[in-house]
This record gives C-alpha cells, sequence and structure tokens, in this order.
C-alpha cells in the first residue's frame, strides 16, 4: 500500500512537470483546444443549422454541441500524447534525466495517463461551459459530468498517440497516424451526423473509444440518459482503456529502458 | 567488510540483438572510492552505467548496487544516487530555479528544506546569479554546472558521472573536478567515466579501463603505469623510426601514438643517452602516464566501428 502511495506520488510528479512547462506557454497552448471547436459550432452549426432542420428534435447546433467536447477530448489527448511525448522523448531527453530520480518507466506512463486525464477533462469541462452560456444544451446540468466523460475518453485515444509516439520512426509519421486513424474517428463516430441509419458504419465505430466517448456526452447533453446504454459505452470504454494501457506499458518500457 | 562495498559486478553482460556490448564485466566500487572507468567510445561505459540504475537491464551475471539488484529495485537505489548523464537533458523552456524545484520535487525533498538546499548548490557551482535565467539561454558549461547542482539535490551517497567535462572548456573542466575532488573528500562514492586521462589519474583512487565490453586493467593510477607502462617516454619524429629502433636495448618498446614515433625506456638518462646515441632530437621527454597504459589496453588502433 505504501509502495502503490508512493509510486502514484512520483506518477502526480510527472503531471507537475507537464504543467510547469505547459503553463509557460498557456495563452498558446490553450486557444487551438478552444478557438477549433467555436469555428466548427460557427461554421456549421450557426452556418448550416437554418439548412438541415431538426435532428431527433433537436437543431443542428444542439446536436453538434457534445461532439465538440469529444473532439477537444480527442485531440488534446491524441497531440499531447503523440507529438508532445514524441519531443519529450527524443528531443528534450526529458526521461532520460527523469528515470535517474526515483521515477520509474511505470510512473511515466501513468503520470502521462493523469495528465492526459486531466487536462483533457478541463478543456472539454471549458468547452461545455462554453456551449451552456450559449444555450446549446437542452440539459444545462451536463456540465457537471464533462470533465469526467471527457476525461474518461481521453485517455484511450492518449493511449493510441502514446503507441504511435513508440512506434514512429520519426515526427513525420504521425501525419500518417492522423490521416488514416485519427481524421476517420473523428469524421465518422456520430458527431456530425447520426448513425442511426447507416447500420454497417454504427457497426464499425464500435471498436473506437471515441465513439462510446461521443454518444455519452450526447447523451448526458442532450438529458437522453438510458443506464443501460451508458453502462455499456463506459464498459467499452474501460475495457479500451485497459487494453491500450497494457499495451502502452510494454512498448514505454521497451522504448525507455533497453 | 563486504558492506563497504557499493556496486558489485560479476559476470555482467549485455548483448543488443547480436551485438555484445559487455561480456562478463567485474566491478567492485566500495564506499568512499572514486572509480574512474576509462575505454573507447563504444566499450561499454555507458551501458554499465544504465545497468546501475536500471534503465539498461543486463543480459546476465549479478549486479548490486548498495545491495540490491537494479533490474528488480532500481526506485531503492536511485534514492541514493545521482547520476549526471552525458547529455544534460534539461527542460530547455525552463528556468535554472524551476528546473531545480522540479527535480527536488522528483527527488522528494520538501519545499522548504528544497530552497536551503537549491540556493546552497547554484551558490556552490557558480550559478546563483543565473537563478531566473531560461536555460535555452545558458552556455553550455553552465548547463553541465547545472546538471551537477541537479544530480546533487538529495545529497547522494553515489555519484555517477558520465564524461562530465567532455566539450567543455579548460577552464570549466577544471573547476568541475575541483568539485568532484571535494565531494570525494566528503565521503562519497563516485564512478566517472572519462576520456581525460590526466585528471583521471590525479583524480581516482582507482581506474578501471574498458575495451569491448570487458574490463582489461584495474588498479590505482600510478600502480597501473608502474604495472603496464613503467619509466619515461621519448616523443621523436616519425622519420626517426629506423634510426631509432636500431639503438633499442631489452626493455624498451617503439611504438607509434598518431604519426609520433614514441620509445619508452626504464630510466629517463636512458632517453638522453638515446639522444645522444642515435642523434635524434626528441620532440619531448616525459614520464609515462595513464594515456600510455590506455592506449596499450585498448590497443592503439581505431575500433573497426570507429
Amino acid at each position: 500500500m505504501n509502495n502503490l502511495l508512493l509510486s502514484l506520488r512520483l506518477a502526480w510528479n510527472v503531471v507537475v512537470r507537464n504543467w510547469v512547462v505547459y503553463r509557460k506557454d498557456l495563452l498558446a497552448n490553450i486557444s487551438p483546444t478552444l478557438a477549433d471547436p467555436a469555428l466548427m459550432l460557427t461554421a456549421l452549426g450557426v452556418g448550416l443549422s437554418p439548412f438541415i432542420g431538426q435532428i431527433h428534435g433537436l437543431s443542428y447546433a444542439q446536436y453538434l454541441a457534445p461532439g465538440m467536447i469529444a473532439t477537444t477530448a480527442l485531440f488534446t489527448a491524441f497531440f499531447e500524447s503523440s507529438y508532445g511525448f514524441y519531443v519529450r522523448m527524443t528531443f528534450e531527453n526529458v526521461f532520460k534525466a527523469m528515470l535517474t530520480t526515483p521515477i520509474g518507466v511505470r510512473e511515466i506512463l501513468v503520470g502521462e495517463f493523469l495528465w492526459t486525464f486531466l487536462r483533457a477533462g478541463l478543456m472539454g469541462g471549458l468547452v461545455g461551459l462554453v456551449l451552456a452560456v450559449l444555450g446549446l444544451l437542452p440539459n444545462p446540468w451536463a456540465v457537471l459530468l464533462f470533465p469526467f466523460i471527457a476525461g474518461t475518453l481521453a485517455v484511450p485515444c492518449g493511449a493510441i498517440g502514446l503507441l504511435a509516439a513508440v512506434w514512429v520512426r520519426n515526427i513525420n509519421q504521425f501525419q500518417t497516424v492522423y490521416s488514416f486513424l485519427i481524421a476517420p474517428i473523428y469524421f465518422l463516430s456520430g458527431v456530425f451526423f447520426p448513425l442511426t441509419d447507416r447500420p454497417v458504419l454504427h457497426l464499425l465505430v464500435q471498436a473506437s473509444p471515441f465513439y462510446h466517448g461521443v454518444r455519452l456526452l450526447q447523451m448526458a447533453a442532450w438529458g437522453r440518459w438510458d443506464g443501460m446504454a451508458a453502462a455499456w459505452h463506459l464498459g467499452i470504454l474501460a475495457l479500451f482503456t485497459a487494453g491500450l494501457w497494457m499495451w502502452s506499458d510494454r512498448w514505454i518500457h521497451r522504448k525507455l529502458t533497453t | 567488510m563486504p558492506d563497504s562495498v557499493i556496486i558489485r559486478a560479476r559476470g555482467v553482460t549485455k548483448r543488443f540483438g547480436d551485438f555484445v556490448a559487455l561480456q562478463g564485466l567485474d566491478l567492485e566500487v566500495r564506499a568512499g572510492e572514486c572509480v574512474g572507468l576509462l575505454g573507447p567510445n563504444g566499450a561499454g561505459k555507458s551501458t554499465f552505467i544504465g545497468c546501475l540504475y536500471g534503465v539498461v537491464l543486463r543480459s546476465g551475471g549479478e549486479l548490486s548496487v548498495f545491495g540490491r539488484d537494479p533490474a528488480k529495485a532500481p526506485r531503492l537505489i536511485k534514492e541514493r544516487l545521482g547520476v549526471v548523464p552525458q547529455e544534460n537533458a534539461l527542460d530547455d523552456g525552463l528556468t535554472v530555479m524551476e528546473n531545480m524545484r522540479l527535480y527536488a520535487r522528483f527527488e522528494g525533498l520538501g519545499k522548504k528544506p528544497a530552497e536551503g538546499r537549491i540556493r546552497g548548490l547554484l551558490e556552490m557551482l557558480s550559478l546563483d546569479h543565473k537563478s531566473d535565467v531560461v536555460i535555452r539561454a545558458l552556455s553550455g558549461g553552465m548547463k553541465r554546472r547545472l546538471a551537477f547542482a541537479r544530480a546533487l539535490l538529495a545529497d547522494p551517497e553515489l555519484l555517477i558521472l558520465d564524461e562530465p567535462t567532455t566539450g567543455l572548456d579548460p577552464t570549466v573542466r577544471h573547476v568541475l573536478w575541483e568539485k568532484v575532488l571535494s565531494l570525494r573528500h566528503a565521503g562519497k562514492t563516485i564512478l566517472v567515466t572519462t576520456h581525460y586521462m590526466h585528471e583521471a589519474e590525479i583524480l581516482c583512487d582507482r581506474i578501471v579501463i574498458l575495451n569491448r565490453g570487458v574490463v582489461v586493467g584495474v588498479g590505482g593510477p600510478r600502480e597501473l603505469i608502474e604495472r603496464e607502462t613503467p619509466g619515461f617516454v621519448g616523443i621523436f619524429a616519425p622519420e626517426d623510426e629506423a634510426v631509432l629502433r636500431s639503438h633499442l636495448r631489452d626493455g624498451w618498446e617503439v611504438f607509434f601514438q598518431g604519426r609520433r614515433c614514441c620509445v619508452r625506456a626504464p630510466r629517463f638518462e636512458d632517453l638522453i643517452a638515446l639522444q645522444e646515441g642515435s642523434g635524434c632530437q626528441a620532440l619531448q621527454l616525459r614520464p609515462s602516464n595513464l594515456e600510455d597504459v590506455y592506449l596499450k589496453l585498448t590497443g592503439r588502433e581505431l575500433a573497426d566501428d570507429e
């Protein structure tokens, strides 16, 4: 027990390190995560809404709103864990120095995931607040749930980024990962259009953690909470998290120790 | 006294695929000793150092640091050692103070004691006037001193220095070696790798020379010189070789260091006599030193892969 606490404290140090560096450039770091969903909402939500009419009894802007939180969480997690982790590992040698202190490889991994959870939770929560202020949430109380769902969705997405970071041979290859994995996940997981009438796609996206996070956020934002469905999505997210976590644990050990 | 052994390596091996980096390395470092680990690039020095705190997992052999196996209990070992890695690995965007505070935290120092400790170390390494400067703006020598200060944060019993002075100007080098010396006097155990033979000779109690993953020589600096290359060395121009060879006596040796033709003889007077007898004027006459030992034991040729 004592060991576990010490280990967690050491992992927390990794979070602190990332935060200390992150806050140095706070504005530059936060702007894209907030600006992107704002632009998306303006262009699609405001611009397209009048042409689209209602989806499941919601305006298009309302339909789009929870997906913006999911998107923020996905991009925060993916970029921080892919580019961010890769730069820390390869160019800044952060872990080389860290590993000379009592911090171990596992604590680095736990710390990175904690950091992803907190950052995505925070950013997702902020986006949620903006949506509430804009009146796009049929269930405004959902703002209390957003940070938790966004963080939970971010960890498996971050793990994908981390695996990409240990697999790529140079930093340009992240572009490929983005184009063939992250972008399709982003565009096809029900953020922009409902999947209910598209059985094949609906089946396919079950295999992405992002989709399950999107569904949870939508249920919360629209006030259409279904206990069974929520349990299913949370369960799948937990499975993804556990599987990808174990996988990244193995790979990060291989990468940081020889 | 087995308790006073800090590092004990018995037949430590490390393979990277087909490449054997360490092949049966034996080494002991006792408490309070300053041991110099010398050897060509690629001899396995950094690999061995990595083994000591668990970032390199050995393929075989026995290894204990503070009586523990670094592959199994790296944290307990790392709590008691400080490392100056070959690359400084400092957070470039942070200030000196931010960096030190962060690492004090990693080492588990409380806020209050950390502040005092950091001030003391920055002062000791003449960095106190740079506390609020961003690391990116520091000179190479300052960065190295900061890496030193960082390694000393937790007042470690064992200090591992991986080429601490490589690439630094002589002034900074002397300052750093001075610090190492004072740490040694303070009773720290030190393991240092370096390519500066002269400094290793003065600083280290014991020298371990590594070549292609095996120990090829161990002993005190004087002892090694007496054993491997006793006497004095005269350095001549290369075209003198044939003449010099014709004047050699038993127990003398001719060898090349780069383009220089060297003659080693037991006594200084022998070399004087050689100059007079052969008519060749030496460029330099000097006592045999650790560099001679190093070059003899590691082979005077460059390794195949260099």
